[in-house]
């Protein structure tokens, strides 16, 4: 009985606990939704009591071309992704199966990329992007940010393939499968976990991108995260539309990331062939 | 079914060379064992065969023609992966039914199931058909391997270690149905094993390999009574084989050999004589099989080697008596339920007609008595 009392007690500790740090982690998600629905007039003299409006979301969606810069975010955003799914499976199964010169520090490199700041690279890209007219198309966006995207990717996914052993390919070859079905049928099956969990995380990356968005575009194409600055004009700030494009941008990746969380926390933290 | 030939085959990995200009032939529908100790290169020459390695000098050919530039697929080889192979991400039926449902080898779904519910039962593993292999034992895993190995019908069955992983009854077991199998399935089988039992009751002939290279080739029987040299000898045989040195005699009454500091000399058959003879040597290695020493607790002749208990290793129906004769140890076999005092006195008496004469130095067989009579025995 006492031990009994005692878990109720300890549950009742830890949800307690949980309770709290789910408000401290949601509460500035709910003041943004919040303010969304806020006039600018009610904007610093209410707190939760206000008289809600929806002119902030039509003055930020019939207003102003946001619907397109948002589409124009998930396409470079996707594209990207795309890219370095397509580009970087195959580079890191060479980095975990075959044996060449200098192996380890080209995936250094690859890896180099990702932790070195873009505010670094971005005034050379930026001249370089002129030379070559890539500034401000999608073409360009795209590559540029494979140097977030890929790097990611090929290392999560490298690790699945070194886990699945040389023999568990030749079984399939001499079973009579050609390479492309040990492929599809034995390999990607197993790298799968991997491949979701680095693509999405990959996905928000470039989602979230600021600096090279900001810097190698911005006429033609624009994405969310430097049209949310916008909203900031030299009088006066609109706090609520500037809420409305954030929130609405964190939308996709919310979702997304409730859609596959189970794949995420597998993914990244379990190798592929267990036992 | 299919004749198999490697000709001079050498294949390295780095710096070190795996396989050092091997060539063997394998008849059609024989059991043909690679036998030796870890890291001597058999998995090298099952891969090379299957085409998973491919070999840097030499040719390896099925029935005469040659297919190192045929792709593992095309080959219609069956191969046991010693680490299983598995897939993962599929259940057990699935594993066994893969070959079947590849665009080489398809069959029906009906034929599917009929294959490998026969194959499974002989494998007693029908009740795991549903399992993920990552829920299985090792044994089981292992069972299920060879399951998808037997389930075809190639030119060739490779097995690497296919019995490694079960435990004693139940490989003693899956040891008479494969070769029961085997002279039903009219198949080539090349089988690699670390395991001599496996090796001589299966083989019907044996490679062993040592350091990329072959030792000796030839009949179970050759090995275990004509070894080529002392390690193919240590190899065969449980308790290992004991090998001591001795010098040769050759003055008059005497003739004979001299062991372990002994007075008197043991006689030995005429042909060996004559044969050593012709050596002009007179350092010899001996070779004694656990069950050519036999000892009494009283000296029954002069030629009795005197010795001391020194260690009593029951293995089930007999037990490992370890002699010690002036710091020497000598093997031999005894009763599992003798009785014997550490360290007391103990009389050896060495039966001279099994035993085998090795060069000092080369450690290469010299002679044994009636040699002809084992090596003529080739099929």
């Amino acid at each position: 009985m006492f031990s009994e009392n005692q878990s109720l007690l300890s549950r009742l500790i830890q949800n307690l606990l949980l309770i709290i740090y789910s408000i401290f982690a949601l509460f500035p998600l709910f003041w943004m939704a919040l303010i969304t629905f806020k006039s600018d007039l009610q904007m610093f003299n209410t707190t939760f009591f206000f008289t809600p409006t929806l002119d902030n979301y039509k003055a930020v969606l019939i207003g102003t071309d946001y619907i397109k810069t948002f589409i124009d975010n998930v396409i470079v955003s996707g594209g990207a992704v795309l890219v370095s799914v397509i580009a970087g499976v195959p580079a890191a199964y060479a980095l975990a199966r075959f044996n060449f010169k200098y192996k380890e520090d080209l995936a250094f490199t690859i890896l180099s990329f990702k932790f070195a700041p873009e505010i670094l690279v971005i005034l050379p890209l930026f001249m370089i992007y002129q030379k070559l007219h890539l500034y401000d198309t999608y073409l360009g966006l795209i590559w540029v940010y494979q140097l977030i995207t890929m790097p990611l990717l090929i290392w999560v996914v490298r690790g699945y393939f070194e886990d699945i052993s040389v023999e568990v390919e030749q079984a399939a070859e001499l079973d009579g499968y050609p390479w492309y079905s040990v492929f599809w049928k034995i390999l990607l099956p197993l790298i799968k976990p991997g491949l979701v969990a680095s693509a999405l995380l990959a996905f928000i990356f470039a989602w979230n991108s600021f600096t090279f968005s900001l810097q190698l575009s911005g006429f033609n194409i624009q994405t969310v995260t430097v049209a949310s600055l916008r909203y900031i004009a030299s009088d006066t700030v609109h706090y609520g539309q500037m809420a409305v494009a954030a929130t609405i941008a964190a939308l996709p990746e919310v979702i997304l990331a409730l859609l596959i969380q189970k794949h995420l926390v597998r993914g990244l933290s379990f190798g592929a062939v267990k036992g | 079914m299919a004749n198999i030939e490697l000709k001079n085959v050498t294949k390295s990995f780095g710096k070190k060379k795996a396989l050092n200009d091997i060539s063997l032939q394998v008849h059609d529908k024989e059991f043909f064992v690679l036998f030796g100790p870890a890291g001597a290169g058999k998995t090298t020459i099952l891969k090379t065969i299957a085409g998973i390695e491919l070999p840097e000098k030499g040719l390896v050919k099925f029935d005469g023609e040659i297919v190192n530039l045929v792709e593992p697929a095309q080959r219609n080889v069956s191969m046991v992966f010693e680490n299983y192979a598995l897939y993962p991400h599929i259940s057990a039926y699935d594993n066994i039914a893969s070959p079947m449902r590849s665009p080489l080898y398809k069959k029906d779904e009906d034929y599917i199931k009929e294959r490998v519910m026969k194959v499974a039962a002989l494998m007693k593993i029908d009740h795991l058909m549903d399992r993920l292999p990552a829920r299985m034992s090792n044994g089981q895993r292992q069972r299920v391997a060879l399951g998808r190995c037997l389930v075809r019908e190639p030119k060739v069955f490779l097995m690497d270690e296919p019995l490694a992983h079960l435990d004693a009854k139940l490989r003693h077991f899956m040891r008479a149905e494969l070769k029961e199998m085997q002279a039903n399935f009219n198949t080539t089988t090349i089988y690699v094993t670390h395991d001599y039992m496996e090796a001589l009751s299966l083989g019907d002939r044996i490679a062993v390999i040592n350091n990329g290279q072959i030792e000796q080739l030839g009949t179970g029987d050759e090995m275990y009574y004509t070894p080529v040299n002392e390690f193919v000898a240590r190899l065969f045989g449980e308790p290992e084989i004991n090998i001591i040195d001795a010098e040769f005699v050759l003055d008059g009454g005497n003739k004979g050999v001299r062991l372990l500091n002994q007075i008197k000399s043991f006689d030995i058959p005429e042909d060996v004589y004559d044969a050593l003879a012709a050596t002009g040597k007179t350092q010899f290695h001996i070779g004694l099989r656990a069950i050519d020493l036999n000892f009494s607790f009283e000296r029954q002749s002069e030629h009795d080697i005197h010795g001391q208990v020194y260690s009593i290793e029951p293995i089930g129906n007999k037990a490992v008596l370890n002699v010690d004769v002036n710091d020497t140890i000598l093997r031999t076999v005894s009763p599992p339920d003798l009785n014997a005092e550490m360290d007391s006195d103990i009389f050896v008496s060495v039966n001279m007609k099994n035993a085998m004469f090795f060069d000092a130095e080369n450690h290469e067989l010299v002679v044994r008595h009636n040699q002809s009579q084992y090596t003529k025995a080739v099929k």
